[in-house]
């Protein structure tokens, strides 16, 4: 019975690793639904170890690799089944971006920063927040986005994120030729605290993306040094 | 949806019946060896036994092997013709206390060998 004992460690690993996954969120997925991701991730050792290794009999490998079709074709079925399995298993989409600018709550649900989200919109082609309307994580990890129909045709100037999650980021602090003083005085002119900002980005042209918990973005002027311009 | 059904189960089905079908091979073909190995070791504890004896218990083993190199990682087939060639030179050499404690180790591997292929917790885990 080695080989239902072969099914039922694969089938034990499998169902870790789907957990494991789905805790993770969406940062470890990509373009794959998570158990999709989880098959990829073992099967290619289950079919090298009994190949490399010729004291381990071939039967192996088969039987693990049987045991991972099933229960993928099981999963798939699942899914399929209905919208509560589907979300269970792998995970709903993620509006991580809403007009009222970036969500940064749905972000940490899904062990996700604001400079990932600035990295997955580079990919998608958009530098800055207020560039979109809607940006949703889907349940592979993929970003899909909705462009803002009242995007301003402006001067193309990279933004930086300068306060990240009521943090000041210091390298990019300094890329912009600016100290802490500045942007807490910034900060403090709009009635609220570094504790409170969740995201602000400044472009070369001195355009502020600025949202603070719990209220809508503004795009605000921030007054750039002459050198400090990109 | 239905060819997936159907061909999840055919997996399913093949695997089974190969899981039956491997654990009677393996009980089989220990049984036969470790009932040959008990005949050896009655005739070492009477000091009868001769070299041609251990060759017939390795000639045995030797066919056995073939198949059971399918199932059984080859460290542990290894094992057992390890001791088994201890066993040809001491009974060669009349050592029989030595002999027959080789012999003990083999009934002993020929027992908790299939033992590793039950669907037992320990197994899994």
């Amino acid at each position: 019975m080695r080989m239902l004992v072969t099914f039922l460690r694969t089938f034990i690993i499998f169902t870790t690793l789907i957990i494991i996954m789905r805790l993770m969120g969406k940062r470890q997925i990509g373009e794959m639904q998570p158990f999709e991701f989880v098959v990829t991730l073992i099967i290619a050792d289950l079919a090298c170890i009994p190949m490399a290794d010729v004291s381990i009999p071939l039967l192996y490998g088969v039987v693990s690799i049987a045991c991972l079709f099933i229960l993928h074709q099981i999963l798939s079925l699942i899914e399929q089944s209905g919208r509560i399995a589907k979300r269970i298993i792998s995970g709903k989409p993620s509006l991580v971006i809403n007009k009222d600018g970036v969500d940064l709550l749905e972000l940490k649900r899904n062990n996700l920063g604001v400079d990932d989200l600035i990295e997955s919109m580079r990919a998608a082609g958009y530098f800055s927040f207020d560039d979109l309307y809607y940006a949703i994580y889907e349940s592979n990890g993929k970003l899909s986005a909705m462009e803002n129909p009242n995007r301003t045709e402006k001067e193309h100037s990279l933004p930086l994120l300068i306060v990240n999650d009521g943090k000041i980021e210091s390298k990019n602090t300094e890329l912009i030729k600016e100290n802490k003083e500045r942007v807490y005085a910034f900060i403090k002119a709009q009635n609220t605290t570094v504790k409170n900002v969740e995201v602000l980005t400044v472009d070369g042209n001195g355009r502020a993306y600025f949202k603070t918990k719990k209220q809508p973005f503004k795009i605000l002027t921030y007054t750039l040094s002459e050198e400090a311009k990109w | 949806m239905v060819r997936s059904i159907i061909s999840m189960l055919c997996v399913a089905v093949l695997l089974v019946v190969g899981a039956i079908f491997e654990s009677r091979f393996i009980n089989n073909q220990f049984d036969d060896f470790h009932d040959v190995l008990e005949v050896l070791y009655e005739k070492i504890d009477d000091k009868d036994a001769t070299q041609d004896d251990v060759y017939a218990v390795q000639e045995n083993w030797l066919n056995k092997k073939k198949n059971l190199h399918a199932f059984i990682p080859h460290t542990e087939i290894k094992e057992v013709d390890l001791w088994l060639a201890e066993t040809v030179t001491l009974v060669r050499d009349k050592e029989w206390t030595d002999a027959i404690s080789k012999v003990e180790v083999l009934i002993e591997l020929s027992e908790q060998i299939p033992k590793t292929f039950r669907l037992a917790f320990e197994n899994i885990l």
